[in-house]
């Protein structure tokens, strides 16, 4: 299925339908584990200061090859904020692809549609690869299309909340309105979770927390990988109407019981 | 001599260091250092040119775990 059916965002062929977020693991070893069972092919990293005192080990040491490097924006309250995060991370020598975040509200970590808007239009610009994360909201999505993002990325629920596909029905229209891939993130906390997802017609799902924070984050990693590829091959397979009532499966006629 | 700072702490250095330079005397080894520059990101490929100034105030980031 995956050779025939690429993810394609900005021009670029995906195989993996699940893309993961490195945070919140034990250990390094244990995100690599995690990476390569998930067969993800695009991992989100945070920037942050150097603690030149305790500087610890180099994460990207541990990103299998070939998985893309997905800088996020996270900490970023403004727009001008996220834009300085990116201009840094490219500057430096990460892809000039970015997973923009600009969340003012630490309670539920939802984002600043305004302020995203502001931010993606001014990183197209200069030239960046733009995956903005977003409410579920099938005019910001336009909007966001039209500045010339490569994705939108609504979220299911709140950040490493695990609710599901709590914002379901406006997820549906965007995907019925889709102009660019559509990638579920955040709040998927079982991988039951991500191919529900997939089967109303997502491009790709984002996770991190499910996996990460899992008894046996590999095996989870898997668990959603399988659940993602289910998803996506129901959704090309065509799901069945839902009925008001009960439809045999079996002949009426000939029951031998009856004459 | 000269004083920049460096993530909010003075640092001395020997007038004309590059940001390479800098980064070796503080023994930051990783792939990817990000530098900033008075509030302008610094491309890679200048590091090891670029001679820093008395008063500079630089801020070296890096990736790091994150979803």
């Amino acid at each position: 299925m995956s050779r025939t059916d690429p993810l394609v965002i900005a021009g670029r062929e995906f195989r993996s339908r699940l893309i993961t977020g490195s945070g919140k693991y034990s250990s390094f070893a244990v995100m690599r584990d995690a990476a390569l069972a998930s067969g993800c092919e695009m991992l989100t990293v945070a920037v942050r200061r150097v603690e030149f005192d305790t500087p610890g080990e180099d994460i990207t040491a541990y990103v299998p090859d070939d998985v893309l490097l997905l800088p996020n924006t996270s900490g970023a309250e403004t727009a001008e904020e996220a834009v300085r995060m990116a201009r840094l991370a490219r500057a430096g020598g990460l892809p000039d692809w970015v997973k923009l975040e600009v969340i003012p509200d630490p309670r539920y970590l939802l984002p600043d549609p305004v302020e995203t808007l502001r931010a993606a239009a001014t990183l197209v610009e200069d030239g960046f690869t733009v995956l903005p994360y977003m409410l579920p909201d099938p005019v910001l999505a336009r909007r966001l299309a039209e500045v010339g993002c490569a994705t939108v990325m609504p979220l299911a629920a709140p950040i490493g909340s695990g609710w599901g596909l709590k914002l379901r029905e406006t997820i549906e229209i965007m995907v019925e309105e889709r102009i660019v891939p559509v990638v579920v993130d955040a709040g998927l906390g079982a991988p039951s979770h991500a191919a529900a997802a997939m089967e109303l017609g997502a491009d790709a799902v984002l996770v991190n927390t499910a996996i990460a924070t899992a008894d046996d984050p590999v095996a989870m990693a898997r668990a959603f990988r399988l659940a993602v590829e289910a998803g996506r091959a129901a959704r090309l397979a065509g799901l069945i109407e839902e009925r008001a009532t009960a439809e045999p499966s079996s002949p009426l006629a000939g029951v031998i019981t009856k004459a | 001599m000269i004083s920049v700072v460096v993530n909010g702490r003075e640092q001395e250095l020997e007038a004309g260091e590059t940001v390479a330079r800098l980064l070796e005397r503080l023994g930051f080894t990783a792939r990817y250092a990000l530098v900033e520059r008075n509030g302008e990101p610094v491309e890679r490929a200048r590091y090891a040119e670029l001679a820093l100034e008395e008063g500079d105030t630089l801020v070296v980031a890096r990736p790091v775990a994150g979803g």
